[in-house]
């Protein structure tokens, strides 16, 4: 699917949670079994994948983490999800490596919380 | 601009946020920051937070950013209240002066511009919370004559204005003041100068009852 292609959040958003539970490890996963990894009810996921639900933004962290990708995948944006927008950090000399990516995921969930709250 | 005007211009604004927000004393809290961010549509998040995963944001004590135009900051939830306040009036000069600049791209017109605007928001949250006039008023109604401040002083201040200025800060504003010695309230022990003036705080007393509740 490509990031650019729709600007419709919602579809986007059905069509690649499908994808990536029908791709997951080669051979696929079924609603039941992701349901269970993610501790929700398998209706859930069901719905996710119809549109009648929209995930909330813990449930796209949980999916993130359960198939290896970021936040920024389930949007489609031509953006780079990576640059933390006109951060002004409080200590930004130095910062460690590990600090600058807690930033990166912060930009990463607001703008992400931000599109869900449009496709709403 | 000066980086003095520019400071200057900072007590002005964080002044021109006192009033506009009725702050009346040297005594800000989160309950009031929380009110000046709602107004200003910023919302407040506290780190770790739930999708955020590593890091140990031991050098950061916050962050302001805005993503897609939403100004957000990011406050680490380890922060004491008084550093929390701090930092969030920090964050704030950043969202009232830095948004625009950051948004078109400009850059600071100061040699080390980073440098400027971050110590800009220092002088403004310092203001912000106990703005210099009203230090002044409060060290001359005790008498405290122009390099003649102590550690004592300083303690005895911040206990009976009740202020959310830090010691560490409420130092640094009367050695630019003039109100101390340049370095003379340098590397105070803060909290134990306190406790050998005023006693064992509560908290402490309370704790020492829990663990043994007898003595």
């Amino acid at each position: 699917m490509s990031k650019t292609a729709s600007p419709n959040v919602s579809e986007y958003l059905c069509e690649k949670i499908r994808e990536l539970r029908l791709s997951f490890g080669g051979h696929g996963i079924s609603q039941d079994e992701l349901a269970r990894h993610l501790d929700i009810q398998t209706n859930t996921v069901s719905r996710w994948e119809t549109g009648a639900y929209k995930p909330k933004l813990k449930d796209l962290d949980k999916l993130a983490e359960f198939f290896a990708v970021s936040v920024s995948d389930f949007f489609p944006t031509k953006e780079d999800f990576t640059e933390p927008v006109n951060a002004l950090l409080r200590a930004a000399k130095d910062l460690p490596d590990e600090d600058i990516e807690v930033l990166r995921q912060f930009a990463e969930l607001k703008r992400a919380q931000l599109k869900l709250k449009k496709a709403k | 601009m000066t980086r003095s005007d520019y400071y200057d211009e900072m007590r002005r604004l964080a002044n021109e946020q006192r009033a506009l927000f009725n702050l009346l004393s040297a005594r800000v809290t989160l309950s009031d920051l929380r009110k000046i961010f709602k107004h200003h549509c910023i919302s407040i998040n506290l780190w770790p937070m739930p999708g955020i995963s590593g890091g140990n944001m031991k050098k950061v004590k916050g962050a302001y950013m805005h993503v897609d135009g939403q100004p957000s900051v990011l406050i680490s939830r380890r922060l004491p209240d008084e550093q929390r306040i701090f930092t969030m009036a920090h964050e704030l000069k950043h969202h009232l002066v830095d948004y625009d600049e950051a948004a078109r791209g400009i850059s600071c017109q100061f040699e080390g511009a980073t440098d400027v605007k971050e110590i800009g928001a220092e002088v403004f949250a310092a203001e912000l919370i106990y703005p210099d006039i009203t230090f002044v008023s409060d060290m001359d109604s005790r008498s405290i004559d122009k390099d003649a401040c102590t550690d004592r002083d300083i303690v005895s201040l911040k206990r009976s204005t009740n202020t959310t200025l830090s010691f560490t800060a409420l130092a640094k504003k009367a050695t630019f003041l003039g109100y101390a010695p340049k370095g003379a309230l340098a590397a105070v022990k803060w909290k134990k100068l306190e406790e050998e003036m005023f006693g064992e705080p509560l908290y402490k007393r309370i704790n020492r009852y829990r663990q043994f509740p007898r003595n």
